[in-house]
């Protein structure tokens, strides 16, 4: 093979296998960019597509029709048949709530299924336990079944809105993907079959079919799917001709119900792959910048032997080739099954399975490509820099650099005298190798800025949810079943010692343009409901006519804004009403405040009704206020108003908390992600920084400096790159934050996030990069500083 | 063989211009072997970098073998040096992962000189001629002072350049060694090669044909 391989060649393989440290550390940083891009590009790219498949093979319906009274098999058959319908199925929906013991229940939504054997619509299929199940026997969706707090075989209670108590055995469980999972609703969902005595009688032993459950027509359009316009023609074409349909629901096509969560973790993930990326590509610069330094006076020699610009540049971008390559065969590979593993885990979150883990081929080939085609990139200009580099230059062992004293910023330096020499040498060494301390700089920079980015935006919408939580000043709300005379609630009430003060709301559901809104209506004196204003104002006591929608409204229509009008539609009726404030808050359903009087008007109820109650406790904790919460509707029910959900504040709350998990999840991961792949870059950085400092150790042995001073002062070179580094990332994490945190708010809740700079993630940043720095410069330093004087100074 | 007229060199330090070299004319006929003397700073390396293609004239005119040093590209500039100069350094210079056989053959190499095949056996006769063919396949750290020179000097006519430029070669050496330094290079200058040394060898300087001094870069 030697006798094949040229000598230029042979210099190349062995200075790579003669250095086994540095080129390990160089390939380790850069495989750890390698890792990190391609861990962010294989999660990204695997959800993308299996969160599409997943929704899409579930043949999502286009339209749902809500009607009034029951449908028959020869209807669904009818409208099958229909122009313009390519499917459909009638599944009834049932609201009621589980009881999970102890007093307390939890919002249930029992699906009934026609035909196990032949779901058209909205599929779910079996995850364990029997299929289909018997009467008397549920279904439960897996990812609610935690919140039922069940097994499967277990006997549950539930209770349907006609107050009647009725038991259900845990037959067992399905996975229905187009639902959003249900321990982040807080909520239960489940699947029972279709009944003859349903629609006949309500019974104390079957589930009632009548008034209290709305029969839903769902339909499955021809032509062109995610056509919304197409979808609503086709869906008002049905509905005229079947007649009795109180509502059509028209879900956005081709998104998942959680496609906002979706849209923002992919976001996240993309744009932490960006920044990984760069922090790869600031981190093969600096390795490159390393490996040329120490090889310059070797650049020198075979210039001087007849070794061309050309064959210089070739040596060293094939070292560089050859780096990457094998950087690629560690971290490409580790990286896709990091990727996929991560890719499960957020599948899980978002309700989907992953059925085909790996990344799109392209992917695989592209990352391989940019894997070597980047480090040559990167390499070019140093290396064309140090190839066309005079063997003068060379030989004086300086890339091109001025030497000190030359720039203004060198001769203030010089001025410092009131540091120890061996600080002061340190300290002028760091700044004179102005090259190495741009690199070292900007390899850890960013990777703090990723790191500090990625905490600020995980501080921020913890600070939205705690600043949610303060503007709903509550305890308890209790929704009713129907609206019940305000009175009447609060003599129910007022038994309660535990209730400290009560206000009734209006509430009721209504359209605005093709989109389906809340109306609530707060006590217009209320003093338990402070969210923060955008524009505007807040509902005044005399107010009548007027409305304050929240960012989620706004969002609906561009002409949605503050003094313009907002037309409600409640049934066929629609009512004009000027926009006085809009508002900011969590929950990112569309949301019109508006006086109680006017909903009651424009839903044409009598005055004095409410359809729900807050109520502030006397209460402290969290038990103290689910124990309120059964009180409370114990009076509520024995005064007769039925109640369909109670929720203590801090459990929504924790529902809101939920549903951020898996933008908080993809935050962290890009934080320890970056962690590691600049915490390596920042060790490899420092430590090749120690090693080309080497002759310069030598002398300062020979004139008299321990191993400990050495390695003192050269840990306080790594420690001063280091806070440098830090005020950098702090300054360069700004924008990236400002940009994430409107970008996440804007696809979350519709509206930008409160800026926030947290001090923790610029403390913690600052504790692991000197920590770092310390580590990686202190044993290198050590090593050089052990090393015989003549081996120092003769070190290449 | 090396014309050297009016060539000047200077150098901007943070102190200033440095003028290196001033106004040097020189003439050194082919075969001659000749010793470049001066104190610490007298710029004498600087002549010799000049006159090895090492380093460029600020101003004046350098022609080695028929050609004007200043007119050659970077690229032509450094095939040339391969190909016409023979450098010898005084800490040897040899590439630490290369053997001492790869070290020779790599001028060769970079210049393309003599098929690949044959490139081994020219290095191997060039070791034996300098008496080091015993060390061809260890690497640098393993040999001496004086070998390592050898092995320098081997290199050095791996392209069987005309001119051999040496800065010190013997600077780092004990007196036997040297000596036996110096007599090689008289071989290789009675075998018609231009030798220039720069040196503070007083006997050696006593084996070369002509000696030129250089006081406050410009030839005394």
């Amino acid at each position: 093979m030697c006798g094949v391989i040229a000598p230029r060649w042979r210099k190349v393989f062995r200075d790579i296998a003669d250095t086994p440290l540095r080129t390990a550390l160089a390939v380790t940083a850069m495989a750890a960019g390698a890792f990190g891009v391609t861990m962010i590009l294989t999660s990204y790219s695997v959800l993308k597509r299996e969160l599409k498949t997943t929704y899409s093979d579930t043949r999502p319906a286009s339209a749902i029709l809500v009607l009034d009274g029951g449908v028959s098999d020869a209807l669904v058959d009818s409208v099958r048949h229909m122009p313009g319908v390519r499917d459909a199925e009638s599944r009834p929906v049932i609201g009621g709530r589980l009881f999970i013991g102890k007093g307390q229940w939890v919002p249930l939504i029992l699906y009934v299924v026609r035909d196990f054997g032949d779901i058209r619509l909205d599929r779910f299929t079996s995850d364990t336990g029997a299929w289909p199940p018997g009467d008397g026997e549920v279904l439960i969706e897996c990812s609610s079944l935690s919140v039922a707090r069940a097994a499967v075989g277990d006997r549950v209670i539930v209770r349907t809105s006609d107050r009647v108590e009725r038991p259900l055995r845990i037959a067992g469980t399905v996975h229905a993907a187009g639902l959003a999972p249900g321990w982040m609703e807080h909520a239960v969902a489940g699947f029972v079959k279709v009944n003859p005595q349903m629609t006949q009688m309500n019974t104390d032993k079957h589930l009632p079919l009548s008034a209290s459950s709305a029969d839903q027509l769902r339909l499955l359009v021809a032509g062109d799917t995610l056509d919304e316009k197409h979808i609503r023609d086709v869906a008002n074409r049905v509905a005229r001709s079947i007649g009795h349909v109180t509502r059509i629901d028209v879900p956005t096509p081709g998104r998942h119900p959680h496609a906002a969560q979706m849209d923002t973790f992919l976001y996240l993930l993309g744009a932490f792959g960006a920044l990984t990326f760069a922090l790869s590509a600031v981190l093969v610069a600096t390795m490159i910048h390393a490996l040329l330094t120490e090889q310059l006076r070797q650049v020198g020699v075979m210039k001087t032997i007849g070794a061309s610009t050309r064959q210089i540049a070739s040596l060293y971008l094939g070292q560089v080739a050859i780096l990457a390559a094998a950087a690629i065969a560690i971290g490409v590979p580790l990286g896709i099954a990091a990727g996929q593993a991560y890719a499960r885990f957020a599948a899980s979150m978002l309700n989907a399975t992953i059925t085909r883990a790996m990344p799109a081929l392209w992917i695989v080939v592209s990352e391989v490509v940019a894997g070597i085609a980047i480090p040559l990139l990167v390499a070019l200009g140093p290396v064309a820099h140090a190839a066309r580099i005079s063997i003068h230059e060379a030989f004086s062992n300086d890339i091109g650099g001025k030497p000190f004293g030359t720039r203004r910023f060198d001769r203030w330096l010089a001025r410092i005298h009131w540091l120890p020499r061996p600080l002061m040498l340190s300290l002028r060494t760091t700044f004179h190798r102005r090259g190495r301390l741009i690199l070292t700089v900007a390899t850890l920079a960013a990777g703090g800025a990723a790191f500090i980015a990625a905490m600020n935006v995980s501080a921020a919408w913890t600070r939205t949810l705690d600043a949610d939580g303060r503007a709903r000043r509550f305890d308890v709300q209790a929704v009713f079943s129907r609206p019940y005379p305000a009175a009447q609630v609060m003599q129910a009430l007022a038994s309660v010692p535990d209730v400290a003060h009560a206000e009734c709301w209006t509430e009721a559901g209504a359209m605005v343009g093709e989109s389906s809104v809340s109306l609530v209506g707060p006590d217009l004196n209320s003093k338990l409901l402070a969210l923060p204003l955008i524009a505007g104002r807040w509902l005044r006591p005399d107010d009548d006519a007027v409305a304050v929608i929240n960012q989620s409204v706004s969002s609906l229509d561009p002409t949605l804004r503050l003094g313009g009008d907002i037309p409600i539609q409640v049934n066929a009726h629609v009512a004009r009403l000027r926009i006085v404030g809009i508002v900011k808050e969590l929950a990112p359903h569309a949301t019109v405040y508006m006086p109680p009087r006017t909903i009651l008007r424009v839903t044409g109820k009598p005055p004095g009704l409410a359809r729900s109650v807050r109520i502030v406790t006397r209460q402290l904790d969290v038990a103290g206020h689910v124990a309120a919460s059964k009180a409370i509707e114990q009076a509520l029910e024995s005064a007769g108003i039925s109640v369909a959900g109670i929720q203590s504040l801090s459990d929504s709350r924790q529902s809101f908390s939920d549903h951020l998990v898996i933008i908080k999840s993809a935050l962290i991961f890009a934080a320890l992600l970056v962690v590691l792949v600049g915490g390596l870059g920042l060790t490899s950085t420092l430590t090749l920084n120690v090693f080309e400092r080497t002759r310069e150790i030598g002398i300062l042995s020979a004139i008299g400096a321990t191993p400990g001073t050495i390695a003192r002062d050269v840990v306080f070179e790594g420690m001063v790159m280091a806070v440098l580094s830090w005020c950098a990332a702090l300054i360069v994490s700004i924008p990236i934050t400002f940009a994430l945190d409107a970008a996440t708010g804007q696809m979350f809740i519709r509206s930008a996030l409160d800026f926030y700079m947290s001090p923790l993630a610029a403390a913690v940043w600052l504790l692991l990069v000197l920590i770092l720095a310390a580590l990686s410069s202190f044993y290198p330093a050590r090593r050089s500083a052990r090393l015989a004087v003549r081996e120092a100074i003769a070190y290449e | 063989m090396i014309h050297v007229q009016a060539l000047s060199k200077t150098y901007e330090t943070p102190a200033g211009s440095f003028s290196a070299l001033r106004n040097i004319d020189l003439e050194i006929a082919p075969g001659e072997f000749v010793a470049i003397v001066g104190k610490s700073g007298s710029g004498k390396s600087t002549l010799l970098n000049m006159v090895g293609g090492i380093d460029r004239p600020s101003s004046g005119s350098l022609r080695v073998g028929g050609r004007s040093i200043q007119e050659l590209t970077h690229s032509e500039l450094a095939s040339w040096r391969g190909r016409t100069v023979g450098f010898v350094f005084q800490f040897f210079q040899l590439l630490p992962t290369l053997t001492v056989a790869e070290n020779v053959m790599l001028p060769m190499d970079f210049c393309g000189m003599r098929p690949g095949s044959q490139r081994r056996r020219h290095a191997l006769a060039l070791l034996d001629r300098v008496g080091v063919a015993d060390q061809a396949d260890k690497l640098p750290s393993a040999l001496s002072g004086g070998q390592q020179q050898r092995v320098a000097i081997a290199r050095a006519l791996a392209n069987d350049p005309p001119v051999i430029p040496a800065d010190e070669p013997t600077g780092n050496l004990d007196s036997e060694t040297s000596i036996a330094i110096f007599q090689l290079f008289g071989e290789l200058s009675t075998e018609g090669k231009t030798l220039l040394v720069v040196t503070h060898d007083r006997e050696a300087a006593a084996a070369v044909s002509r000696t030129v001094t250089i006081v406050d870069g410009c030839v005394a």
